[in-house]
């Protein structure tokens, strides 16, 4: 369980990028972390792992406090920034060195990943592609076998099919037991995979909701003309009709959008703590 | 799990921190040791066997200690590399202590096995080439001597080395990028600024001071007359140790603590 608190984060003095964000994220679930650029996403994610030091407030993973960076916190924490660092290493040497610091390390599963993210390697990490390299890290996060997975911008720079093999990928290593939190901006990559959705704006926590507790609230719907009388979230017209979001009070099933969710989120805060009685 | 220090862990760190940059520490021991070769040979060629033995062994062990030093915690020069490095799962003491193993342990002794090996094919040549039959032949056999680690000027030398070496550790976890720069500067900002504000202070109590060391004594001249105003011995043996060993011991810690507060 990742449990924030009341947390401040701020890069320079005056300038709070956070104040007081306080958010829950239990284990057994996929959560999709959106924020415009520049929301603090990443900032969130290393403040969870350890690498930023909150200004204000406390983090708690699992009990243990990630500013600490103790080994016994750090060997259970698997952060994939969004630029991953890959040394002059072959696969082999890469595993020989770093997979020893994770006790649940797993190298067959590694290969297995690698097969199906297609990753070939010859010679040194540092040889690859970008893409490469950044599924090589994914699938050795991986099979580090740790609780909490926290991935930056995990589908930038993998081609098409490298992100389907992706999101197959995170589906079947998903157990009880973790926690994975992948921040983006590419939300159609997501909208299958995650089951929580986290949205950032101004620091501010918006909407931590399951996707089930989302589409049971919302709809999501094409139409002619704006429906009258409903709550609209969020509206947007194309060459179809109307792309809207608005409160689902017949408990119909649509699919979800995330980028619709998280426009309508990020213009109409307080419709969408109207329609989900969040707490300020 | 031991959360301060396991040596197994410690044992796959240090591995770790050897192999995965190999090019770097092995080309900076590596270029280290030709320079003092180099400077040796050049030295002895201009100055004799023994401003060689000391010079060389000055400039290999401060230029290359120096280099190695600022180099160790050189992870964070990319943020990716310095986040990789930060949540690696082993403890502060045992990423400060690998850094401070290769940088101030390491590196010493192979470089003190390496110079010893130089010096002494280096002293047996020169005795070699010596004519027998010169009647200074004895004087001159005995006056090449292996450079002796004892030694008062490899004393000092190694102090300053343990200061250059911890500012320039201690510095790279300031300084992302260039720090070796940024650190040198440092130095040489600090130690003009510590003689000229020593002679400030020193000319509120004295006149006609000619120069002044910090913490040793005060150079007076009045006319043709040059007098020298010492320290209490007390407070030169006080002051020489800690410069000798306080000063140092801190700046080795501080890079302890700073690590432990680094963020990337």
């Amino acid at each position: 369980m990742i449990q924030i608190k009341n947390l401040s984060f701020s890069y320079r003095k005056g300038s709070l990028l956070y104040k007081d964000l306080s958010l829950l994220l239990t284990n057994g679930s996929i959560y999709g972390l959106l924020g415009k650029n520049g929301a603090g996403k990443s900032t969130l994610l290393k403040n969870i792992a350890g690498s930023l030091f909150p200004t204000g407030g406390s983090i708690s993973v699992d009990g243990m406090i990630p500013q600490k960076r103790l080994p016994s916190f750090l060997s259970t924490v698997y952060y994939i920034p969004e630029e991953c660092y890959v040394p002059a290493l072959t696969s082999k040497q890469y595993t020989a060195l770093y997979g020893v610091f994770y006790p649940n390390f797993n190298a067959s599963q590694l290969n297995d990943y690698l097969k199906e993210l297609d990753v070939v390697i010859e010679g040194k990490l540092s040889a690859l592609s970008f893409g490469q390299q950044k599924k090589f890290i994914i699938a050795f996060a991986l099979a580090c076998n740790t609780n909490v997975i926290l991935m930056d911008e995990p589908t930038n720079s993998l081609d098409i099919p490298s992100k389907t093999q992706f999101r197959k990928l995170i589906a079947s290593v998903m157990n009880n037991e973790r926690i994975i939190l992948i921040s983006t901006h590419q939300t159609r990559d997501l909208e299958n995979l995650i089951d929580q959705v986290v949205i950032l704006d101004n620091g501010n926590l918006l909407l931590n909701t399951s996707v089930k507790e989302i589409t049971s609230k919302l709809h999501f719907e094409t139409v002619n003309e704006l429906p009258a009388g409903s709550m609209v979230i969020y509206s947007e017209e194309q060459l179809k009709g109307i792309s809207i979001v608005r409160e689902n009070r017949s408990g119909e099933d649509s699919r979800l959008n995330l980028e619709h969710l998280f426009n309508g989120a990020t213009q109409n805060p307080n419709l969408l703590n109207q329609i989900f009685n969040l707490k300020k | 799990m031991n959360d301060i220090f396991d040596i197994k862990r410690f044992f796959w760190l240090f591995k770790k921190s050897v192999l995965e940059r190999p090019a770097l520490l092995l080309g900076l021991l590596a270029v280290t040791l030709a320079t003092t070769l180099l400077t040796y040979i050049s030295l002895q060629k201009i100055g004799g066997l023994g401003s060689a033995q000391v010079g060389a062994f000055f400039l290999g062990l401060l230029i290359g200690g120096s280099f190695l030093a600022s180099s160790v915690f050189g992870y964070f020069s990319s943020t990716s590399s310095g986040i990789s490095y930060l949540l690696l799962p082993a403890s502060h003491l045992e990423k400060w202590l690998c850094g401070i193993i290769i940088s101030g342990g390491l590196f010493v002794l192979i470089y003190l096995g390496f110079y010893r090996v130089i010096d002494v094919c280096f002293v047996n040549i020169y005795r070699n080439n010596l004519d027998p039959n010169s009647p200074d032949y004895l004087n001159l056999y005995n006056s090449a001597q292996i450079l002796s680690f004892n030694s008062e000027n490899v004393r000092y030398i190694f102090i300053m080395f343990f200061y250059i070496s911890g500012a320039m550790l201690l510095g790279s976890l300031y300084f992302n990028k260039v720090s070796f720069i940024k650190v040198a500067l440092l130095i040489f900002a600090f130690i003009i600024s510590t003689y000229f504000i020593n002679l400030l202070f020193g000319s509120f109590f004295f006149n006609h001071i000619e120069s002044s060391f910090p913490f040793t004594n005060v150079h007076l001249k009045v006319g043709n007359e040059v007098g020298i105003i010492n320290m209490p011995s007390a407070l030169t043996k006080t002051a020489s140790f800690i410069f000798t060993y306080v000063i140092p011991t801190i700046l080795w810690l501080l890079s302890y603590l700073r690590l432990k507060e680094k963020e990337a």
